[in-house]
């Protein structure tokens, strides 16, 4: 298969889910990725036994699909063996990518200038948490970064306390943040031949997750960074509504039309002649009173029996679904949003997050899942490095390799 | 200075907050990306400005060019097909039969342009039933699964609006990547990122977690914060003043010495004292007893105490905490900029830095049909004459 980044060779230095993620998307278009993990334990990820309490099963699908398609070189960074050897592998690479604290980066030889002195061109990137300058260094989780940018404090009902946007929501964004400095970097060495260093801090990524109501709080609308009830949105007609089922999300402008034909889905010609709801603008004045009639009608469906009649009247709504029905969803496996694959470790079939970036000629594959720890230290050192087997087995003796 | 996409000429058929923002990306790095509006204009909602900063605007179509043009007559019709022929990117959000009936869906758009990269964001993605469905994010988000989760235990359903936000940047990488394929192998092809899949890798680990455990009441229902997995990692406690305190230190063991002093527990308190009492059998206590301690001060003084101690955890601030925050002006992810109606303004800046070719705002957006002409001259060759007779026959403006 053509795959749009073969023969782009990228060394991955990331722990836990920003910088993996990342290094994923390049994996998935045919990039080389080689991560390079420190021999005891190697990425934290690895580690990773439970996920809300439960058992994550007999294979870790946290640290094995944002790997997958790599191949694992261990070496311990703190000896001068090791440094030695990943100086190798900068020379023979194209980009650079790591998402461990700058300060330990300078103190293992691995900052840009030194890794620019090895390889002229390289692509340097990394992931902060809150930038490159201004001095800030304390730990960036996702949430405690996310904590910062405001997004959770403008979500769900008033009162309510802050919503997290969920496990590794701002790790993934801050991941296609830098996945895309990357290939943008790529494409400029393309053109000028220069190498160059960039970042993608978990920070700078998450304030875009709220984008268009942190700009409207930046224009000076100060209700945007506020929780608002969905028992006083605006236009009644694009809102959240609960059924004897599942809610329902009911998607339409506010216009007379719509509004129509929302009461002849409900049955209802007295509502259709309420003169309160009767133009747009009263609709929005009398917003509150009109979202308790529509619930009250709502009320009297399961999200099944409310869903058809809407879809008479071609309404656009959908039942909000959980986490058992997406993983069921034939519109997600069709796209290969999901996939099946091979997991080593388990011996069979697994599934996955697939491709959710569809390119119709370099499609992007999974090719194999995450990577044991070390499984390519020795190969990759020979065939790519060049390396003698008693030069391996000294840099083993010297504890520069396992 | 030079910027990556420099040699890139983007049309910009977009309509939705999201695909719009995913051009800027590429304008923000260089790309020529000429937005086309269509001729007759609609009525501005707010009649035309009015005298307020139209803020959306200048975030989601700053660094881009306005050609304003009626594509239907034959006239404008051709015109397009030329601006088609002399594109390396077109980014649309538009159905496939709206672009089918100008004649610049992919397949049309690849006879004119054998090598275009053509980037498309649909609702639902390429294929299967729903590939119709509009490209409307709370519908994709309906069905992504985590909004019934998201909140308290009770409490509705919530939507974030995250999903959009990720297939901006997916759009952008998908067609970058295109063009690095290109490069080598001289041919175009399709890109398509959908807001579900986009709303699905957004929620990345519950979702996988359920693809792959397939069961677990856990991730099917809300989970109360004070019944939360493990009480020093992905909690919330409420402070003394209401500001709320989270906390992130998932290896528990690492952080109890310092973090138990901080909060006033006992290092060697019994029921506390090795990870698996403090997530597993004294869970629940422990979580009663951080509420009560957090309770005890205020926001500031929490901030205060993770600062010095260099633990991960923070307060839950607002948006006026970054609009504010000087490490989010200093590296450029909010800016402040002058404009020449408003004056002094801040905006979301950008999320990404290169030494080489950083992202830079040339220009707030354009006017419609703002560089019309100098489109139609640069890029197409026309001359002033035949720019003035289409703009006299109401082709262009």
């Amino acid at each position: 298969m053509t795959r749009a980044l073969d023969g782009i060779r990228v060394i991955d230095l990331t722990v836990w889910f920003q910088g993996p993620v990342a290094a994923q998307y390049l994996a998935d278009f045919g990039a080389d990725v080689i991560k390079v993990e420190r021999p005891q334990g190697g990425d934290q990820a690895r580690g990773v036994r439970s996920i809300k309490s439960l058992e994550i099963g007999d294979w870790n699908q946290y640290f094995l699909v944002i790997n997958r398609n790599k191949k694992s070189v261990a070496l311990d960074l703190k000896t001068e063996g090791g440094r030695e050897i990943m100086y190798r592998l900068v020379a023979e690479s194209d980009v650079f990518l790591s998402n461990l604290a700058p300060a330990m980066l300078d103190a293992w030889g691995l900052s840009y200038d030194k890794l620019k002195e090895i390889k002229p061109d390289i692509i340097y990137a990394t992931n902060t948490g809150y930038g490159r300058l201004g001095g800030v260094t304390k730990p960036s989780f996702d949430m405690t970064v996310q904590a910062l940018t405001g997004i959770m404090a403008r979500l769900g009902e008033p009162g309510e306390p802050p919503i997290y946007l969920g496990m590794g929501s701002g790790d993934a964004y801050g991941g296609i943040m830098s996945a895309l400095g990357i290939a943008l970097a790529l494409y400029q060495r393309k053109r000028t031949g220069r190498g160059q260093c960039l970042d993608a801090s978990l920070y700078g990524a998450q304030l875009f997750l709220a984008a268009p109501f942190l700009q409207s709080y930046l224009a000076g609308d100060s209700s945007a960074a506020l929780q608002q009830s969905r028992k006083q949105v605006e236009n009644p007609l694009w809102n959240l509504y609960p059924t004897t089922g599942k809610w329902v999300y009911l998607c339409e402008p506010n216009e007379d039309a719509r509004w129509a034909a929302l009461c002849r889905a409900f049955g209802d010609t007295q509502l259709a002649a309420d003169a309160r709801f009767a133009d747009a603008a009263g609709r929005r004045q009398h917003n509150e009173a009109l979202i308790e009639v529509i619930e009250a009608h709502s009320l009297r469906h399961d999200h099944t029996g409310l869903m058809a009649a809407f879809e008479r009247e071609g309404l656009v709504a959908s039942p909000v679904n959980n986490l058992a029905d997406v993983i069921r969803d034939e519109q997600a496996w069709r796209n290969n949003y999901f996939m099946k694959t091979f997991c080593e470790e388990v011996q069979r079939e697994v599934e996955v997050r697939g491709l959710p970036i569809s390119l119709s000629k370099t499609p992007g594959e999974i090719r194999s899942l995450g990577p044991q720890l070390g499984q390519d230290t020795e190969l990759v050192m020979m065939e790519l490095l060049g390396y003698e087997w008693d030069e391996i087995e000294a840099l083993k003796a010297k504890g520069a390799i396992p | 200075m030079s910027r990556p996409l420099d040699d890139v000429v983007v049309i910009d058929l977009t309509r939705l907050f999201c695909a719009s923002l995913g051009a800027t990306f590429l304008a923000d790095f260089g790309a020529r990306v000429v937005r086309l509006e269509l001729l007759p204009l609609a009525p501005r909602e707010d009649g035309g400005g009015g005298g307020v900063w139209n803020h959306e605007a200048d975030l989601i179509h700053r660094n881009k060019e306005s050609l304003a043009l009626d594509v239907q007559c034959e006239q404008g019709r051709a015109l397009l097909h030329a601006l088609v022929a002399k594109a390396d990117v077109v980014l649309t959000d538009w159905s496939v039969p709206e672009l089918e009936a100008l004649g610049i869906d992919y397949a049309a758009a690849s006879v004119l342009r054998p090598d275009i990269v053509f980037g498309r964001l649909s609702g639902f993605g390429p294929l299967g039933p729903d590939r119709d469905l509009p490209p409307i994010d709370e519908l994709a988000a309906a069905r992504t699964g985590m909004m019934p989760i998201l909140p308290q235990p009770g409490q509705p359903p919530v939507y974030t609006g995250a999903g959009a936000m990720h297939s901006s940047a997916m759009l952008a990488f998908g067609v970058v990547t295109a063009l690095l394929h290109r490069c080598v192998s001289g041919e175009g092809q399709a890109v398509d990122v959908s807001l579900f899949g986009a709303n699905m890798y957004g929620a990345a680990l519950d979702l996988q977690a359920f693809l792959a455990i397939g069961k677990g009441d856990r991730l099917l229902n809300p989970i109360s914060r004070l019944d939360v997995s493990n009480p020093m990692s992905g909690a919330l406690y409420p402070s003394a003043d209401g500001r709320w305190v989270t906390l992130t230190m998932p290896d528990t063991d690492r952080w109890w010495p310092m973090f138990s002093a901080a909060v006033g527990i006992a290092e060697d308190d019994a029921r506390f004292d090795t990870h698996d009492k403090r997530t597993e059998s004294s869970r629940l206590e422990l979580i009663h007893v951080l509420e009560a301690a957090f309770a005890t001060q205020p926001g500031k003084h929490w901030r205060q105490v993770f600062a010095d101690k260099g633990m991960s955890a923070d307060i839950i601030e607002r948006f006026d905490y970054p609009a504010t925050d000087p490490q989010a002006l200093i590296n450029r992810y909010i800016v402040e900029l002058e404009h020449p109606s408003f004056g002094a303004v801040k905006s979301l800046g950008f999320p990404i830095y290169m030494s080489e070719g950083t992202a830079r705002l040339d220009a707030l957006a354009p006017c419609s049909g703002q560089h019309t002409a100098q489109i139609m001259r640069d890029l197409l060759g026309y001359s002033e004459d035949d720019i003035h007779a289409c703009r006299s026959a109401g082709v262009v403006a």
